[in-house]
């Protein structure tokens, strides 16, 4: 009696643990899909199952023979069985694949790959950045093109950026907190010690949803060279004496390189010297340049003295000058700027606009200035070849740099015009009916100065003085060389060269928009609507009369 | 190649220059896309660069309804008129019979996206677009539709009814299709997710669409495919013990 | 060649083919024969290599059904009941597809010969949708014999054709059997008579027996069924009278008349007893034995 009851004990064992054991395999092959990875619970499972298959095997072993290789109603068995373990590979196929990150980027602008400009400022990430996105299951499929982009950046740092994706749906607290306005809404931060975001370091990605292909690298990127610098480097626009605006996104305006400089990590900001004068404060500390894009009336002795005391204290501007016509207009040659920068620094402007008169140096007329000769041994200028990325202003004004400086400054030219051009003194010509003449002993022979600079060694103090504004206008910015010219103009101010990598045509994709004649929509129409499915249909046609004489 | 694939193949594709219904379908086929292709152009005109990817991307929610029907009568018919007992008793395995049926309804698809080449073409000659992403996007919708023909033939297998085969595939492509955005269905995350890596839309849209080719989407059809064709082998064998 | 033995097939707890032992020689023609149901079709099935015995064996030329399948499936060729053919191919198409399929060597050659030899030389570019009944199962024919296979199995290949068409299907068998190993199905006792070296009965699965159409002609003449009709008598009266005749075992009224069955000739006996009785003999005529009428015979006396 003990005997058999050991047996049927045995086989029932055997039974349950072939149940348990195919539960287990089922289950830890649906978590492995599910989890789309190996947790110790779905290893567990998966041991499990191989386990008990293999205890029913050895506990009631003609049990099992039977179960795999039974010839009758055991065929629907084995075939759900075969079926599972095929899925199984095939799952475990693709886990792994997916693990491995196997990808290749087909796009002819290479999109899912990050440029050389994007991998110089992730070779600065040192501290580890978190990514945190914002997406609703219902943004789901942007999060999935987005993700593409952010795992790039994760690899490219080793792991050092992170990314994190919350459900704004769900977490209210944490999108409250974030400030998320919109799905899709992308984030990057410092971590802080216990590994959360730090929401004071906290930068939105302003990834753009329109109907053209967002362009998540050139944003991305922007926003880490923005965290990387943030707090380090600003640069004010002055606004009073009616300077052009670094908010007009008009072709006269200086939104691009505002934006520009934003993209890549300064931190860019307004400040009104007529009214700090007036008030009687000084310059904010942590300007690390101020730049004064063409105002067009001149500045007052006081506020002169306000940019003075500051950039002789080690402060940096960028003057852009233009030839005004106006009455007390900005820089005129006597006025108090001028003079305080040709007393400190050696340099000025002069009441002369730039003529070339030189076919290889102007473009469409001789007040069309293109760059004739560059000292590439300044730091300025050592990006700016004449033949090939040429810089063009548009009326230039000529000026004029003192070769004996005054102690302790040192100063120089950047770019030259060609030697068949000269500075037209008669404005009133110019002005009123555009006619210019060189006329010996009046004006002034070239080649003539349009870019120079200046420092105060002891404090560092700097000054670029250029004659001419439109060249960093929206309109003209990506113009040859123009786009550097700022950017290394800036860079040399500021002394953060190369943190700045302003490239406004770095990251734009180059497929032009379609553009045909109606003519030729109305050809492709015809060809694609009605002469390809016809052609389809005549030949469906034929086959099918051919096949009707088949029937005799 | 295992024997016998071959001359199915062959027959079956025959079957398809003459049949009417295969024109017809590529005749719809080809006035969806070419409507589209205008409406496109149009629509971009000035306004943004040309997709190449707008026409492989139609093709994924297309196959939904043209994959069964190109499927529907494969193994249905050879049920009901008996000439899968032949077959069945032919020296020819189960796995040629049903290799050489699949590979005939993707040969026949392969052309039919051939023939969509022209839009292609056409962009080719007007601006520039971008062939890389043009490659991606064709490589992936061949895959895609290569998958959708697969689960087209199991469900022919099913049943001895063409008609209720189209039907049970379209239901379960359009389910397959709807997993891509299976978040604007599901409001928790993680299943959306799930789901969405689940379906068939979820491995093209997001990465061949966009001139991305990821070895786990190449991995997902080539499974579905090998799955479907495995499970059809199975029902089809099942005929010789049901 | 053909050897089964002990063949079964179960289909869950219903046995459809239980234990049938039999053999076919090369030149000769068997007959499976039975009712509806009876096995035939599962039978043939098995030997085609479609579905495999649930126990027992079969070999045909040498090579087991299950194990060696698809050297069997190359070396038959099979008909099955209902002709199977692809409506949207030609007949020369259809057969074509049957012979690279089967991997016969010169295909054309092939199929020009068997269409000659089927008589649908004439039809080879007609689509097989718009062929008769009686074509359709010249054309299966051409589809079982292209790739010249040694043994050829038929299921009821005579069904559902009109009589001019049958017997040159029959006749076609018989040439068959010249140079095949032919095994082949009916529920049609003359048809197997006629067509048949050897009829092997089958019913529910079982084989009650089996032997060349003499042999198993003598075995059935044991039993006589007669149809009799009597006027003068009532119902009640007439089957009463006839069956207190020795050797009769039933009586059931058919018609106007009755059926009598018994164990021997009672002609004689019955006209006699009819007229003794005063009542006048109408008709008096045997009825031929349906194949029921075997069964019952042969499963009563299985008893």
């Amino acid at each position: 009696m003990s005997r058999e009851a050991v047996i049927i004990r045995r086989n029932q064992l055997g039974q349950w643990a072939g149940f348990i054991g195919g539960g287990a395999a089922l289950l830890g092959i649906i978590g492995l899909l599910w989890q789309g990875g190996l947790t110790p619970i779905i290893i567990g499972l998966l041991v499990a199952g191989a386990a008990g298959l293999g205890l029913w095997a050895l506990l009631s072993p003609q049990e099992f023979v039977g179960f795999v290789t039974g010839r009758q109603a055991r065929y629907g068995t084995v075939a759900v069985f075969g079926t599972l373990l095929l899925i199984g590979i095939v799952a475990l196929t693709y886990i792994v694949l997916q693990r491995a990150v196997l990808t290749l980027d087909m796009t002819e602008g290479q999109r899912f790959t990050l440029s050389s400009e994007s991998l110089g400022i992730l070779r600065q990430v040192t501290q580890p950045i978190r990514i945190t996105g914002f997406y609703s299951p219902r943004a789901l499929q942007l999060r999935e093109v987005d993700d593409q982009f952010f795992r790039l950046y994760e690899v490219a740092t080793d792991g050092r950026i992170t990314r994190e994706y919350i459900d704004p749906d769900v977490n209210a607290a944490q999108r409250n907190a974030f400030g998320v306005t919109e799905d899709g809404s992308v984030f990057i931060s410092y971590l802080n010690p216990d590994g959360t975001p730090n929401l004071n370091t906290l930068m939105r990605v302003p990834i753009e949803r329109g109907p053209e292909p967002s362009n998540q690298e050139r944003d991305l990127t922007g926003a880490i060279a923005r965290l990387l610098a943030a707090g380090t480097l600003t640069v004010y626009f002055d606004t009073s004496n009616g300077a052009l605006s670094p908010f007009d996104t008009s072709q006269q305006g200086l939104s691009a390189i505002n934006d520009g400089m934003r993209a890549n990590g300064v931190i860019t900001s307004v400040l009104n010297v007529a009214d700090l004068a007036q008030s009687g404060s000084s310059i904010p500390a942590n300007a690390a340049a101020i730049i004064l894009a063409r105002p067009t009336q001149d500045y007052t002795e006081a506020e002169v003295q306000l940019l003075g005391s500051y950039v002789k204290g080690g402060g940096a501007l960028l003057i852009l000058a233009d030839p005004l016509f106006n009455e007390d207009a900005f820089l005129r040659q006597d006025g108090a700027l001028n003079r305080f920068l040709w007393d400190t620094f050696g340099i000025r402007a002069r009441d002369a606009v730039a003529v070339e008169n030189d076919p290889g140096a102007s473009a469409q007329s001789p007040l069309d200035i293109i760059s004739a000769a560059v000292f590439t041994d300044t730091d300025i200028g050592a990006r700016l070849n004449s033949d090939e990325t040429p810089t063009l202003f548009t009326v230039a004004r000529a000026l004029e740099v003192n070769d004996s400086p005054p102690p302790d400054v040192a100063n120089g030219r950047v770019i030259l015009t060609s030697q068949n051009s000269y500075g037209e003194t008669n404005f009133r010509a110019l002005a009123e009916t555009n006619t210019y003449q060189f006329d010996a002993g009046q004006d002034i022979p070239g080649p003539l100065t349009t870019v120079a600079w200046a420092n105060i060694q002891q404090t560092n103090g700097r000054v670029v003085l250029i004659g001419d504004s439109d060249f960093v206008t929206n309109g003209m910015v990506g113009t040859g060389g123009n786009g550097i010219l700022f950017t290394d103009s800036i860079a040399w101010l500021t002394r953060f060269g190369e943190r700045i990598n302003f490239k406004p045509q770095a990251f734009t994709t180059g497929l032009p928009m379609v553009f045909v004649s109606t003519q030729t929509l109305d050809l492709i129409a015809f060809i694609t609507v009605i002469l390809m499915p016809g052609l389809v249909l005549l030949t469906g046609l034929a086959v099918w009369l051919r096949r009707q004489r088949l029937q005799a | 190649m295992l024997r016998g694939t071959g001359t199915i193949f062959w027959r079956e594709v025959g079957q398809y220059f003459a049949s009417p219904v295969a024109y017809l379908i590529a005749f719809a086929l080809l006035l969806l896309t070419g409507l589209l292709f205008n409406s496109d152009l149009t629509f971009s005109l000035t306004q943004k660069p040309a997709d190449p990817a707008l026409i492989p991307s139609f093709l994924a929610l297309a196959m939904v309804f043209f994959a069964p029907l190109l499927t529907m009568r494969m193994l249905a018919e050879e049920s009901r008129e008996g000439t899968l007992e032949l077959l069945l008793t032919a020296p020819v395995s189960d796995t040629a019979v049903v290799i050489g049926k699949f590979l005939s309804a993707w040969f026949y698809y392969t052309i039919l996206l051939l023939l969509t080449f022209t839009y292609q073409f056409i962009l080719l000659a007007i601006t520039q677009p971008d062939l890389g992403l043009a490659v991606s996007a064709y490589i992936g919708i061949w895959l895609y539709g290569g998958a959708t023909l697969a689960v087209g033939l199991l469900f022919s297998s099913l049943t001895e009814n063409q008609i209720v085969a189209a039907f049970l595939s379209m239901s379960v492509l359009l389910l397959l299709w709807l997993g891509d955005i299976a978040g604007e269905i599901v409001a928790n995350l993680d299943l959306a997710r799930v789901l969405r890596q689940l379906s068939l839309g979820g491995h093209f849209s997001t990465s061949f669409a966009v001139g991305l080719l990821r070895a786990e989407d190449v991995a997902y059809y080539a499974g579905i495919m090998v799955v479907m064709l495995f499970i059809t082998t199975r029902i089809v064998e099942s005929h010789r013990w049901r | 060649m053909i050897e089964v033995h002990k063949l079964t097939k179960r289909y869950g707890y219903h046995l459809a083919v239980d234990q049938i032992s039999f053999e076919a020689h090369p030149g000769e023609v068997v007959g499976l024969l039975g009712p509806n149901g009876a096995g035939k079709t599962t039978t043939m099935r098995m030997l085609t290599g479609f579905m495999p015995p649930s126990e027992g064996s079969a070999r045909i030329a040498g090579f087991d059904v299950l194990a060696d399948s698809l050297e069997v499936r190359r070396r038959v060729g099979y008909l099955p009941e209902r002709v199977p053919v692809y409506p949207d191919m030609t007949v020369k198409g259809y057969v074509t597809f049957w012979a690279k399929l089967r991997g016969v060597e010169k295909p054309r050659a092939r199929v020009d010969a068997v269409l000659e030899r089927v008589h649908l030389t004439d039809r080879r570019n007609t689509l097989v949708r718009n062929l008769s009944k009686g074509l359709r199962q010249r054309l299966g024919l051409a589809q079982a014999l292209v790739h010249d296979p040694p043994i050829v199995i038929l299921d009821e290949p005579t069904i559902g054709i009109d009589p001019q068409q049958v017997i040159e299907v029959r006749e076609a068998v018989r040439d068959l059997g010249k140079h095949h190993t032919v095994l082949f199905s009916t529920h049609i006792l003359s048809e197997a008579e006629q067509v048949c070296d050897r009829v092997v009965i089958i019913n529910r699965g079982k084989i009650i027996a089996q032997g060349t159409p003499d042999t198993l002609r003598t075995q059935l003449q044991h039993g006589l069924s007669l149809y009799v009709e009597i006027a003068g008598a009532g119902k009640e009266a007439g089957a009463k009278l006839l069956k207190a005749l020795t050797g009769v075992e039933s009586v059931t009224a058919q018609g106007n008349g009755f059926v009598v069955r018994a164990r021997t000739d009672v002609r004689g006996e019955v006209a006699d007893r009819v007229t003794r009785a005063g009542y006048r003999l109408l008709e008096l005529r045997p009825v031929a034995m349906t194949l029921e009428d075997i069964f019952l015979d042969l499963v009563g006396r299985g008893k």
